[in-house]
């Protein structure tokens, strides 16, 4: 196939590959261009301030919502209870024994200084199960009292993790066969797309489905197998690329002046080939959580003891009448999965030259 | 196997006078002039597996099959004496109490007319002890029946291996299967039991085929003698069941007589489905989930169509420890467990009030459970006192308890394991890390697939764990789950208990047939077992249902829960004329 | 051509026999196996009240002979082979859980996960292509953002959440009662009925369900059929239409649209594959007796022998698919078909 009837079929699938520039070096410009073009799609950025603000509440957690306060005057000495919390996890600090193993909203202090949601997602409360929203618990509790705020809060962490893990892994897998294939062509290209046709015609869903209700539950499993399963299309598009720009120029120039295969792959094509790419991976992130709120609402994939957006939403399933259950992590992941998605697709359409300018 | 009437409702009780928030009919059941006719539709959770009463192991297949068969004995709902069914009588005990000697009722008749003899019952039992046949579990709780003969059509005698006084029940409690029906070939013929028993190998070419065929042939079309016969089964939408109008029962005295013309077990998996439909018409009857109880049937539009019963369900949910287990070894340890586990709490929080604490393994209403033990308490001080004495503190400023075991010092960290899908038990064990938490014990809860979890439990790996014994009112037997036989190859006994006095117990129980006398014997062991607290004993549950106000006759009885077989409809009232077509 | 397919089927046969053997290493080498359940109770006693006394006793005979029964102790190796040596005579084996043949189970419900499939599939065509080419006709109007955003929304939106809230809300219950909340047809369906109002009684019974399985598709494939469109908006034999003062809807339809289709079509066969998996939240939610359902309980029973035929029976629609997608390419673009002509 020539190189022109190639980039029309690679456009159409992929939305979008620079035809033309060939050649040139992606380097800084490219992308300053490509950011001026999102910055014009409103769709777009409010999406990328979701996923920020997103961001910013899954890596300050501890601080938004926590059973401990930030500041606390007790019989005298001052302490700064969640600080101290960071410092006894990462083993460099002990707690004084007159604040061990304390219930801190129960202590008799002078002054607390409380996070705005005084609770952990795991914090249970069997005399408050299942109450409506109140201003003691802003978007009620579980079936075991614990504070759904707080397990929306925490949750983001986690949906995030997954999220960037499975993708993590996803695009290490596919990048690497990508690239092997795309570039040696002939029967390690043959190979390689025989695993992509099995992987495709996987059942994925099912199998992830028999994995994790067979194998204990643990976020690790999950996140590896969505990884391991969702590969293929950042692998078909680093392989379309490859075949591309493999046959350009420079790149013959640079293995005829003895540059080893890897240095040229992955240094020369692959840099120029990660456009498409990045939109499979702000898709697929978005995919992973979806995936892992399917998984947690058949009850399986997710430990007992750890509370996720799609574990709140499970318990809503048998407890229709809980309605805050239902909605409020239900809006999370929608706003969150949203939020990525016009990110994912604002960027493909800022890497589509042929829509600049219009 | 079991009894029939067992099989009517899908959860047990005793006492309904004794349980809050139950609101009988106020009409009196009862009487001549009930009318006939009407459908019932009733919720079903998932499809049985699969309808032959031998092999299949669920408890939607139990409820359908009740109905179909029948055996030599039933309980009386009310009373739970054993009373003859199938059987003329109850049955001749020899002077040993090795033999049993039943005489079978000459009027009753298989549903397609067939009458009903000895050899049916007889082949019933060979189909039973068969090795091939797939129904391992049956064959064991039959394990005391020897051998079996005709002493002429209508008289069988049973020989059993050791004075059991529960053999009356087990041997009245065999289904009786057609045997024209289930055999056509009659290849069971010249089979004796003895020659059953244990020969997996030497079997003869006509019972591997008779085994074979049974296995695959009978799971979708069920026949009995019963009042209700196997109509239709859609798969993933309902099981029919009809009215057998030549009934061999109908109109005698002391047999439940069928009025209803159908039952129509509609299955619907998920349960907020199944109540939408209730509300809708499409169900009369459900049993429900404590908060669809509680929260969402509580308008006055749900009140006037519908009444709910609330009864108990006897079997108990507990924390098993793992007696053999360095930090569980010592009895004070459990102890201290026991009054960390804030029950009452759990009671109303985890079963929203449906439920009772209970302290021992007897089912709570028999006569046998014993009412002069001191229900322990939530007492986290007394824990503690016991920890400490125990020998477990906090040495080294962790946060943990921890102590010197076997010469090792050990920080008091363990792990509950429990299945997945069961929200009471997922409740149960994270509540209890909760607790431990704030005391110094680190407990991990690990939630397995059932399969898993039951493979561990039986193996005996695991440090804690929550499970539920499932149990009828019959008279108990603890042997099972507590004698220490029981706890190598894979048998009840899954922590492990080992204790030569219970077991001696145990031991006399089964051979005493005096009722007085085994409430003696078992007010020991309970009083044995509350003071060493193997398990950590937790509540039993309070089952809901909800039925259709246009039924009459529905009770909570003795024997459990409801029995649809005694409901009626006046004709003014019924909703659904007639039988749908094949 | 002929040559091409022959060639591509000769290949799908390892790939055919890797998917297999990894559904089949999966489900052995997962803990647990069918006899255990068997002894537990079933499945019912997990979720239920507990395990129940009466069939209790020693274990270790019944879990042995179960095992035997199965062929479960032979080596793996072993009964993976028997395990095709069956298939060749399409023999799927018997259930674990009732010893039904698997063919017929499956058999039982296609059908129902198929109708449920083609119509969702017939429903999305129906709404995203015209959606997509107005989109792509009137790009960034304030139409084309506002029918972008709403894509987005039904994208985003987890099926989960989406059934649940449908099925509290709107299938009777306590709030309205549009549809009803479960199974395929109402309680006094019969077969006497005239065909008219069995039809009637199936579509409400199967609106919410197809709905809900649709709704993601009306965003993704209208998104598609526009990004094509608009490629193909940008060619000149457009500009040359134009310039011959064609008018703009004979422009679009006559030439555009059947360019941008070609694409579409391929996308039908890809649809293949989720045939099983796709449905399994939704017929759970609605208690739909369909493959899905089927597959997720076979999982949870251990039914060895359904789940691997399902895992076969998926895969071999899907390599159908993938096969469908590529010769249909060849057939419809002309683009292709000449150069292979050149060749």
């Amino acid at each position: 196939m020539s190189a022109g009837k190639a980039s029309l079929q690679g456009s159409a699938q992929n939305g979008g590959t620079l035809v033309g520039t060939a050649g040139s070096n992606r380097g800084a410009g490219y992308w300053s261009l490509v950011w001026r073009q999102f910055r014009r799609d409103r769709l777009a950025m409010a999406g990328l301030t979701v996923v920020a603000g997103l961001f910013v509440v899954a890596i300050f957690a501890d601080f938004l919502a926590n059973d401990k306060p930030y500041y606390m005057r007790y019989q005298g000495a001052s302490y700064f209870p969640i600080f101290r919390s960071y410092l006894v996890q990462m083993g460099v600090g002990k707690w004084p024994p007159e604040l061990l193993n304390v219930d801190f909203k129960e202590l008799e202090g002078e002054t607390k200084v409380f996070p705005p949601i005084p609770y952990r997602s795991n914090n249970i409360d069997l005399r408050a199960p299942f109450a409506d929203p109140s201003p003691e618990h802003w978007l009620g509790t579980d079936k075991l009292g614990r504070d759904v705020m707080a397990g929306v809060v925490h949750g983001s962490r986690i949906s995030l993790f997954i999220g960037f893990v499975s993708v993590g892994i996803s695009l290490t897998i596919g990048i690497v066969l990508g690239a092997l294939a795309g570039f040696f062509g002939s029967w390690v290209d043959l190979l390689i797309s025989r695993l992509f046709e099995l992987m495709l015609a996987i059942p994925t869903f099912f199998l992830l489905i028999t994995i994790a209700a067979l194998l204990p539950p643990s976020i690790f499993l999950t996140m590896s197998v969505i990884g391991m399963t969702s590969w293929v299309g950042i692998a078909r598009f680093t392989r379309n690329e490859f075949l591309k720009i493999r046959n350009l120029d420079y790149v013959t120039a640079a293995i005829a002046l003895g540059v080893s295969n890897r240095q040229v792959m992955f240094r020369h094509i692959l840099p120029n080939a990660l456009a498409p790419v990045m939109v499979s991976v702000v898709l697929g992130i978005a995919a992973a959580i979806l995936v892992e709120s399917s998984l947690s609402f058949l009850g399986i994939g997710v430990p007992a003891d750890l509370v996720t957006w799609g574990s709140i939403l499970n318990e809503a399933r048998s407890n229709s009448f809980a309605w805050w259950l239902a909605v409020f992590p239900g809006l999370a992941i929608f706003i969150t999965v949203l939020a990525y998605y016009l990110v994912g697709e604002g960027l493909r359409d800022a890497l589509d030259p042929r829509l600049r300018g219009s | 196997m079991t009894m029939s009437w067992k099989k009517l409702s899908l959860v047990m009780c005793l006492a309904v006078s004794l349980t809050s928030g139950c609101k009988t009919r106020d009409r009196p059941s009862a009487g001549p002039g009930r009318s006939e006719g009407d459908w019932l539709l009733a919720h079903m959770l998932s499809d049985p597996e699969q309808l032959n009463p031998l092999t299949s192991n669920d408890a939607g297949a139990s409820t359908v099959l009740g109905f179909i068969f029948q055996s030599l004995l039933t309980r009386d709902p009310r009373t739970l004496e054993l009373k003859p069914l199938l059987a003329e009588a109850r049955p001749v005990i020899s002077e040993n109490k090795l033999t049993y000697t039943f005489k079978i009722r000459r009027d009753a008749l298989f549903q397609d007319g067939r009458p009903l003899t000895g050899e049916d019952v007889l082949f019933s039992l060979k189909a039973i002890k068969c090795p091939l046949v797939n129904a391992p579990f049956l064959r064991v709780y039959y394990d005391s029946v020897v051998d079996a003969r005709l002493l002429d059509p209508f008289t069988i005698q049973f020989d059993t291996r050791e004075p059991y006084f529960l053999n009356e029940s087990v041997l009245g409690g065999i289904d009786v299967l057609p045997r024209h029906y289930y055999d056509p070939d009659d290849l069971l013929h010249n089979v004796t039991v003895p020659k059953l028993i244990g020969a997996e190998g030497s079997l003869s070419e006509n019972v591997k085929r008779f085994a074979e065929q049974f296995n695959k042939n009978y799971t979708r079309k069920p026949l009995g003698s019963g009042p209700y016969r196997f109509f239709k089964w859609e798969t993933g939408q309902e099981v029919i069941l009809e009215r057998h109008d030549a009934y061999w029962g109908m109109g005698k005295e002391g047999i439940d007589q069928p009025h209803l013309y159908l039952f129509r077990f509609r299955i619907i998996n998920n349960m907020d489905a199944a109540l939408v439909s209730l509300k809708s018409g499409g169900l009369d009857f459900m049993s429900l989930q404590p908060l669809q109880y509680l929260r969402q049937t509580g308008s006055k539009r749900f009140e006037s169509e519908f009444a709910k019963y609330v009864y108990f369900s006897p079997g108990y949910t507990y924390i098993g420890w793992n007696n053999a287990h360095p930090i569980f070894r010592d009895k004070r340890v459990r102890q201290a467990m026991t009054y960390l586990t804030n029950r009452e709490q759990m009671v109303k929080t985890v079963l929203f009030g449906l439920g009772q604490v209970v302290d021992s393994p007897i089912y709570y209403f028999r006569p046998e459970y014993d009412r002069s033990l001191k229900s322990t308490p939530y007492d986290p001080q007394k824990a503690l006192e016991l920890l400490r004495e125990a020998g477990w503190a906090d040495t080294d400023g962790d946060g943990l308890l921890d102590n010197v075991i076997d010469g090792k010092k050990t920080p008091f960290r363990f792990e509950i394991k429990f299945n997945s899908g069961n929200s009471t038990r997922s409740s149960v064990a994270l509540t209890l890390q909760d607790e431990l938490k704030r005391h110094g014990i680190a407990a991990t809860v690990r939630q397995l697939d059932w399969t898993i979890f039951l493979d561990d439990v039986r193996n005996h790996k695991f440090d804690a764990m929550i499970l539920g014994w499932s149990m009828s009112v019959n008279e108990p037997d603890a042997f099972q789950v507590w004698h220490s036989s029981q706890a190598a190859n894979n048998g009840s006994n899954m922590i492990g208990y080992n204790n030569p006095r219970v077991d001696k117990i145990l031991e006399a129980y089964r051979r005493e047939f005096d009722p007085g006398k085994r409430i003696a014997l078992y007010r020991a062991f309970q009083q044995i077992l509350h003071d060493e607290q193997p398990y950590t004993f937790l509540f039993i549950g309070k089952a809901v249902s909800a039925v259709q106000r246009r039924f009459h006759g529905v009770e909570v009885l003795p024997s459990g829960g409801l029995r649809p077989i005694e409901w009626w409809v006046p004709l003014s009232e019924q909703k659904y004329t007639g039988r749908p077509e094949a | 051509m002929w040559r091409y397919i022959v060639q591509r089927l000769v290949l799908f046969i390892p790939t055919f026999l890797g998917i297999t053997l990894i559904g089949f290493l999966i489900m052995h080498l997962a803990p647990g196996d069918p006899a255990d359940l068997l002894a537990g109770g079933g499945l019912g006693a997990a979720a239920g009240e507990g395990i129940s006394l009466e069939k209790r006793g020693t274990v270790d005979q019944a879990l042995a002979q179960w095992r035997a029964q199965y062929g479960l102790d032979r080596p793996l190796h072993v009964q993976y082979g028997y395990w095709l040596k069956n298939l060749f005579t399409l023999n799927f084996g018997d259930s674990f859980k009732d010893n039904q043949p698997v063919a017929v189970k499956i058999l039982d419900r296609l059908p129902v996960t198929l109708t449920l499939n083609i119509l969702s599939i017939i429903l999305v065509y129906l709404i995203a292509i015209p959606l997509g080419i107005y989109s792509a006709t009137h790009s960034y109007s304030l139409g084309d953002q506002a029918t972008t955003l709403a894509a987005f929304i039904l994208f985003s939106l987890p099926v989960v959440w989406a059934g649940t809230m449908a099925l509290v809300f709107l299938c009777g219950g306590d709030f309205y009662y549009w549809f009803p909340p479960a199974a395929l047809t109402s309680i006094d369906y019969s077969p006497q009925w005239p065909l008219w109002w069995k039809i009637q009684d199936r579509a409400w019974h199967l609106f919410m369900p197809v709905l809900l399985l649709s709704y993601s598709g009306f965003a993704g494939l209208s998104r598609y059929m526009r990004t094509g469109m608009r490629e193909v908006l940008e060619q000149d034999f457009v500009r040359t239409a134009r310039a011959k003062g064609l008018a703009e809807r004979v422009v679009i339809f006559k030439h555009v649209l059947r360019n941008s289709l070609i694409p579409m079509v391929t996308i039908l066969a890809s649809i293949l594959p989720g045939l099983i998996g796709g449905s399994i939240i939704i017929e759970t939610i609605f208690s739909i007796p369909g493959l899905g359902q089927l597959g997720y309980q076979a999982v949870l029973a251990r039914d060895y022998p359904t789940v691997m035929a399902l895992f076969t029976v998926s895969s071999m629609l899907a390599l159908i698919g993938i096969l469908l997608s590529d010769i249909l390419l060849t057939v419809v673009d002309p683009r292709i078909a000449f150069g292979r002509r050149e060749v």
